[in-house]
């Protein structure tokens, strides 16, 4: 059987097809619908300083072979987190990764020292800068180099463990910010978030999300994804993530050809959190046909027309 | 528990101008269910141009038969209108709470539906003529031809339509407002279109009559991941540093609440 194990910084995971942030929760919520220690890992709803209810309603729309999202960070806040999910990540058989999300250094910055405080079952960081839904909520950090250097650099100066810069395709150039992150001390880099998007109901003549603008998900953003993820790991040394878009093992692979070391399940867990699981027997499927031995020979193996 | 299930499709019927009802050999769903108000969230049959499952009311659970009663509304539910005998449709479910209440002999239970919001009535009212329970009904549409029951005042049963061309004119509220009248206790059961609900609610409210609604939400997940399908809390002021305090999620607290612990719009 193919080698299907992936490193990422000090760390090698069982697999590389982990759950993508925002579309799992905190990987508690239905242990009779998902097996989650199937997983290479999941990452967990984006955490605050504080608690946050999230955006008013409507806060979801589905679009041509995706959705439009504007939760605005609905979580529990990090002392919350802290007390009543860490300890039940003791024993559930599946690395977790914490997805924070600020609105200033201080606060990303506070968030990581409380989780280091404690005994908190995590093996890293995926740092959201790039949700597109609330005002401070990390993406001006993810649309300026100079800000996603120097929050990493702080970010990794708190901890010894994994580091993941969550960036935005909402940008000019995703390679500056990339290696910014890089230059920050980033293990790895994780991509994408949502593409900003609207939707207009033409009867009611009204915007179909709250905020005017959401971000959009699902099919319709891998051509978004593949062509971020390439550009990104053809312009920095360590791993990228893959996310966007991710329904099955032909997707997980088109990913891992573009420079993916491991990729995210997002809005496909929304019909079946057990896509990813489905996703990986199909993987392992294509390995064996194509006779592969390792997942990690395939990465970033596209052929381009251009070099 | 919640399941995922492979559902095989018994009938799928037009049983009124746009409605349908699909009946469903669904055991594992069936074995889960507790009662009327739940719902299961299906799977559209076209890939993933519609990538995300739609909520519908369980109409009825006989033995390992679900029902479904849906409104043709666009792509996805045109695409289940063809549904034949012996196709298999996948349904997650079930979700919810139930509604409550109807059992207590303390009350006169007035049943209110409209529109898709019809499922979960008619469970309710053919659960509590199973229990023996006497119920009143008035169900809406905007015209006659998009009933499939009989206006039946004798026996409980009223319908109303915004034309005027079946049942009573108009919307279900003045047809409640006489209903109530001579009824000692009476506890409301509502679902329909958000218009309706908010009336009902209002009315509920100002009248202090007990009501119990069934929202609709806009849902990704039904399954707690996505927080999406919230509805706002009444007083919900712009609450700093709260979670689920001003805003309370569907699938997981819902779909049926007391009136009083919602606002609309
Ligand atoms: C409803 C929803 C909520 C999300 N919440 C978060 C979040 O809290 N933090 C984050 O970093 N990404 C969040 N995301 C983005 C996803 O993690 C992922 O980057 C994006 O959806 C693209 O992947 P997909 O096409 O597979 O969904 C969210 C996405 C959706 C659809």
């Amino acid at each position: 059987m193919a080698d299907i194990t992936v490193t990422i910084g000090k760390h090698t995971f069982q697999n590389p097809v982990f759950a993508a942030s925002g579309t799992f929760g905190y990987g508690l919520e239905n242990p009779d619908l998902v097996d989650i220690s199937a997983f290479g890992a999941i990452v967990t709803k984006s955490i605050t300083r504080q608690p946050r209810e999230g955006n008013p309603p409507p806060r979801i729309v589905e679009t041509p072979s995706g959705m439009i999202n504007s939760i605005g960070l609905s979580n529990i806040g990090v002392d919350k987190y802290v007390s009543d999910m860490a300890p039940k990540y003791a024993d559930i058989g599946c690395p977790v990764i914490m997805n924070i999300a600020g609105s200033s250094e201080d606060e990303y910055c506070e968030i990581v020292e409380i989780t280091e405080s404690v005994n908190s079952n995590i093996i890293g960081y995926e740092v959201n800068i790039s949700c597109p839904n609330v005002k401070h909520g990390g993406i001006e950090f993810g649309v300026n180099a100079e800000l996603t250097e120097s929050l990493t650099s702080k970010i990794r100066k708190r901890t010894g463990k994994l580091v993941i810069m969550k960036l935005s395709p909402n940008v000019t150039d995703i390679r500056s910010i990339a290696k910014a992150a890089e230059a920050g001390g980033a293990d790895a880099l994780s991509a994408i978030n949502t593409v900003y998007g609207m939707s207009i109901n033409p009867h009611t003549k009204k915007s179909e999300i709250y905020t005017t603008y959401g971000g959009l998900s699902g099919p319709a953003i891998k051509p978004v994804g593949l062509a971020c993820v390439h550009k990104v790991s053809l312009a920095v040394d360590v791993p990228v993530i893959g996310i966007g878009g991710i329904t099955s093992g032909k997707d997980a692979v088109e990913y891992i050809l573009a420079g993916a070391s491991a990729i995210q399940v997002g809005t496909a867990n929304y019909r079946d959190p057990a896509t990813g699981i489905s996703i990986l027997d199909d993987l392992k499927r294509y390995l064996a046909e194509q006779n592969i031995a390792t997942v990690a020979e395939m990465i970033g193996m596209v052929e381009t027309y251009e070099s | 528990m919640k399941v995922i299930e492979n559902t095989v499709v018994k009938s799928n019927t037009e049983i009124a101008s746009g409605i349908w009802e699909l009946v469903a050999d669904s055991p594992k769903i069936c074995s889960e269910y507790r009662g009327p108000g739940q719902f299961v969230s299906i799977l559209p049959i076209d890939g993933w141009q519609h990538p995300l499952r739609r909520p519908m009311s369980i109409a009825a659970v006989k033995k390992s038969s679900l029902t479904i009663i849906y409104k043709i509304f666009g792509d996805v539910t045109s695409e289940f209108s063809k549904l034949q005998k012996g196709d298999n449709l996948n349904m997650l479910g079930p979700i919810g709470n139930t509604f409550s209440g109807w059992d207590d002999s303390g009350y006169d239970p007035v049943l209110v539906g409209g529109g898709v919001g019809l499922a979960p009535i008619l469970n309710l009212k053919n659960t509590c003529a199973d229990n023996g329970i006497a119920v009143a009904v008035i169900i809406g549409a905007r015209r006659g031809a998009e009933h499939f029951m009989d206006h039946d005042p004798d026996n409980g049963l009223w319908l109303t339509t915004d034309d005027g061309s079946l049942g009573a004119a108009g919307t279900v509220m003045p047809t409640l407002e006489d209903v109530i009248a001579s009824l000692p206790n009476p506890r409301l059961f509502a679902c329909g279109p958000e218009p309706m609900l908010e009336a009902v609610r209002d009315f509920s409210i100002a009248k202090g009559i007990p009501a119990e609604l069934s929202v609709e939400s806009y849902m990704a997940c039904g399954i707690e991941l996505c927080q999406g399908c919230v509805i706002a809390k009444p007083n919900g002021q712009d609450k700093k540093n709260s979670y689920h305090e001003r805003y309370s999620l569907v699938c997981a607290d819902g779909p049926i609440y007391e009136a009083k612990d919602i606002s609309f719009g």
